[in-house]
């Protein structure tokens, strides 16, 4: 470490949810003792934008249009070859490296997967904002997900219950912009505190959302009794998903205009991303350093004493120089994979072999995803279409089967409704997406969709080419009677499934993660429990024999089952949820307490779903909000007492 | 499709579909009225920009173009070309194609004049010439036509349903085994491209990402009435032209 170092009072590694989040805390408290508390922000990627037009250029012109699309570094050179990530400063998972050809290749693939049984699938990215391409949705996690020794011995508790964290809810659901509805959430023991509304209403029900309700609001219990909820099932109710998409004008943001395109880029911001914290907290003094990789962890007395970084240019490279940053307070805000990619790297010489904070070893263990089980159909004829590709990507889900006594055996899951049709599912993703690849069938003559046979599209012949009027009638029918349904499975802890560090480096030298994962019995049995319901949900749409779903040829995902003595052919996508890698719990088996705080380094925080030490079935960024938001109360009071 | 009846489109140009009585009729009175004008219309075109190749500020290759796209596309010309408006005195071919803010119609004929490398472009654009008052004519000629043709009006329907370029080559490769599934290779033309694409509008949906509908509407069937008129996918399909 130089002696020109950076200081300050809090220094906060990666500008995501709870990165953003805890600057603008910090950086709006009022001052201690006459003294603002300084906060500087590393990002290890691009800065804040002075508007997203660039990134929205991006997304419109991308041939293949999946999450990464819109946000640097460039994944192509101008020829279209892709950029390997030995020549990337600051790379990341694609959703273009996790074909059967590409996910174990290093020269394709930012993670070394070479260890790893089945595909670890979710991506992330790194730039201001982190994670601004999800999908927005914030359900809470139920009360017993924080418990889940009450099923299985062998799991750990949260340190911390839901009744705990609940104001935190509350107050993470104002800073992101929730739109909610506290009736509809009120399930598997969910309370609210007294009096609470969501910021905003609710997001109305798409039209197919209104269908399925209907279709599934009358059954018997013999028909859901494969569940395995201890109690009669007779109706599936479709709630309408808390969002942080905005119902109505919110904090200088527009109401949603229904883009359908929440990931990976909502062209009015209607949808909350961190940079709209990030620049609250700029603005509050926080002061924001981009294209700085962080890259060591530097400890003396058991205290952290500084981080090394690495500054760089341009997407790619090339180092333009180091530096050095001292503060009192440490924040490690990087995701779950880059945090204890980080912690690891931080030998200090020796002493730290393990990684800095690992007197536990379980920095890295413990990777989770919510796998997720994707079925796609077609709504009969007879039917009112669903008319997909119209309002957010989802807006309701049925959440009230992810709790109860079936989870002593199985994964719990819960599941969505989709707006988009087949946009990410047709053909089992090998082809393209539609609308494309659908149209690309009845103009060319091509089956990929597989709906170009007589018995789907009711035309003359299999396999037809049309042109004119034929083309686009028999295109506004198929496409207007496509759907999505996914089920997305708690994944259980088990610390084989682990980030290590790679042989393998990027462009700064730097070693890139190492990823060893495979799925377990107790998911892949809630996935077989969700091919039931599929089953069930498709017969009460009268989609039975309009079931599209396949695993594509070669999936590097896929895994056979026997369900009702029939093998199934099954296969698992990633939510983009990176959760575990430094759970919290006590100091023998975890990395941080319920504060986020390390058990090793006490002026050393981890914050991110890397600290759930169960993922229960909600999408993770409203809790790792609610947590940051406590995190950052508890600095406060850590400024507050150590003058 | 209780939303969209039928009834309320122009017909189709295949007779393929299975459909109501009433409906076959309708077709066969329509295909009867397409043969006698066809007939009438029967007469020597000048072939001086054939022979010329395409030129983008020629109005008559121009209307050439928005008649054969919108013949193969089964849209109206007012769709592709958003301020055309009909003379009916005039010969078709003589009218003004009209300049509009977005004008994709411009960018999508250059860009076909320099990627076209089966150099059939001016040869379908001769096929809408010689049928231009039919647009099951149309389709009818460029089937008949040879593969260069046919592959390059593949192209240019792909075009303006999706605003991305496939290469006629690709499409014949992959047509070669009928119902192959295959990743056919395109390139997006522009953002403008993207956004102007035709199929969204045909499925009653908006190009993901761009959409001008205001919040709620999605609780809605499209083509609601509290729903914008200028949003509304009712009278987009047609097999007439103009």
């Amino acid at each position: 470490m130089t002696d020109n170092c950076i200081e300050c009072d809090v220094a906060i590694i990666g500008s995501g949810f709870a990165g953003s989040l805890i600057a603008k805390e910090l950086s709006q408290t009022p001052p201690i003792r006459g003294n603002r508390l300084r906060v500087v922000v590393l990002e290890a990627g691009a800065g804040v934008q002075p508007n997203i037009n660039d990134y929205l250029k991006r997304f419109y012109t991308a041939s293949i249009k999946v999450p990464e699309s819109p946000y640097p570094p460039a994944l192509t050179e101008p020829n279209g070859k892709l950029i390997g990530p030995a020549n990337i400063a600051a790379g990341r998972p694609t959703s273009r490296t996790l074909s059967h050809s590409s996910w174990k290749d290093l020269k394709q693939a930012y993670l070394d997967q070479t260890d790893s049984k089945l595909p670890f699938k979710s991506t992330y990215e790194r730039l201001a904002g982190g994670t601004s391409h999800w999908l927005g949705q914030t359900p809470r996690l139920v009360p017993h997900d924080f418990q889940m020794s009450m099923y299985r011995k062998d799991l750990p508790d949260w340190p911390i219950n839901y009744k705990t964290l609940s104001p935190y809810y509350d107050k993470a659901e104002a800073e992101l912009g929730v739109s909610g509805d506290v009736e509809e959430q009120s399930f598997c023991d969910i309370s609210f505190s007294k009096g609470y509304t969501y910021p905003m209403p609710r997001i109305p029900p798409s039209v197919f959302d209104q269908d399925a309700s209907n279709a599934l609001a009358q059954l018997t219990a013999d028909e859901t009794n494969f569940l395995g909820m201890g109690k009669p099932v007779t109706a599936l109710r479709l709630r309408s998903l808390p969002a942080a998409r905005n119902s109505q004008p919110y904090r200088n943001r527009r109401a949603c205009a229904g883009n359908t395109n929440c990931i990976p880029i909502c062209p009015i911001q209607a949808k909350y991303d961190p940079t709209i914290t990030l620049s609250e907290a700029t603005n509050g003094g926080a002061k924001l350093i981009d294209h700085a990789v962080a890259n060591e962890i530097l400890v003396e007395n058991n205290l952290v004493s500084g981080i090394n970084f690495i500054t760089y240019k341009g997407d790619a490279g090339p180092q333009t120089g180091t530096g050095c940053i001292k503060a009192k307070v440490y924040v490690i805000a990087a995701n779950g994979i880059e945090t204890p990619r980080l912690l690891l790297m931080s030998k200090n010489g020796g002493r730290t072999p393990n990684g800095v904070a690992n007197s536990s070893d379980m920095v890295g263990r413990n990777l989770m995803d919510h796998p997720q089980y994707v079925t796609w159909g077609l709504l009969p004829p007879s039917s009112k279409p669903a008319y997909p590709y119209r309002g957010p990507l989802i807006t309701s889900a049925i959440g009230d089967l992810c709790d109860g006594p079936f989870r002593a055996t199985r994964a719990a899951f819960r599941v969505s409704f989709g707006n988009e049709g087949w946009n990410f599912v047709v053909g089992g993703g090998a082809f393209g997406a539609d609308p494309h690849v659908t149209t690309l069938d009845f103009v060319n003559g091509m089956n990929s969709s597989r709906l170009n046979t007589r018995a789907v599209s009711q035309l003359a012949s299999d396999n037809s080419a049309l042109f004119g009027a034929g083309l686009a009638e028999t295109l506004r029918d198929l496409i207007s009677r496509q759907f999505r349904i996914a089920f997305a499975c708690e994944q259980d802890p088990d610390p084989i499934n682990r980030v290590t560090l790679s042989t393998v480096t990027d462009a700064l030298n730097l070693p890139r993660p190492k990823i060893a994962y495979d799925i377990s019995d107790y998911t892949k049995q809630g996935i077989v429990t969700a091919v039931r319901l599929k089953r069930l949900i498709f017969k009460k749409l009268g989609a039975t024999k309009l079931d599209f779903t396949e695993r594509a040829a070669g999936d590097p995902a896929g895994f056979d089952e026997k369900i009702d003595d029939q093998l199934e052919q099954l296969t698992y996508g990633g939510a983009g949820h990176v959760m575990g890698t430094y759970r919290m719990g006590d100091p023998k088996t975890s990395v941080v307490d319920s504060w986020q705080r390390s058990h090793d380094h006490q002026n050393l925080y981890l914050v991110g779903s890397g600290t759930f030490p169960t993922v229960g079935t909600a999408n993770p960024t409203l809790t790792l909000s609610a947590l940051a938001l406590r995190t950052a109360e508890n600095i406060v009071a850590f400024f507050k007492s150590h003058a | 499709m209780r939303e969209l009846p039928k009834q309320r489109h122009d017909d189709r140009s295949d007779a393929t579909r299975l459909e109501p009585e009433s409906f076959v009729s309708r077709r066969r009175m329509l295909a009867g009225t397409v043969a006698t004008t066809a007939a009438a219309a029967v007469a020597p075109i000048a072939g001086a920009a054939y022979a010329a190749g395409p030129d983008v500020s020629s109005p008559q290759d121009m209307m050439a173009f928005l008649l054969l796209s919108a013949a193969l596309a089964g849209v109206h010309v007012v769709n592709l070309a958003p301020e055309f408006s009909q003379d009916i005195k005039k010969d078709i071919l003589d009218q003004d194609p009209g300049v509009d803010p977005i004008n994709v119609k411009n960018d999508y004929f250059r860009w076909i004049n320099a990627h076209d490398s089966t150099s059939s472009f001016g040869k379908l654009l001769q096929i809408a010439k010689d049928n231009r008052q039919s647009g099951i004519n149309i389709i009818a000629a460029v089937n008949a036509s040879d593969d260069s043709a046919k592959f390059l009006a593949r192209s240019i329907v792909l075009l303006w349903y999706l605003g991305s370029w496939y290469e006629p080559a690709d499409l014949k490769a992959n047509a070669a085994t009928p119902g192959t599934r295959a990743v056919t290779p395109s390139v997006v033309v522009s953002s403008k491209a993207y956004t102007q694409g035709l199929v969204w509008q045909i499925v009653g949906a908006h190009p993901m990402g761009y959409s001008n509908l205001q919040f709620g509407y999605w609780s809605r069937d499209p083509n609601d009435p509290n729903d914008a008129v200028q949003n509304s996918n009712f009278g987009v399909i047609t097999a007439t032209i103009p």
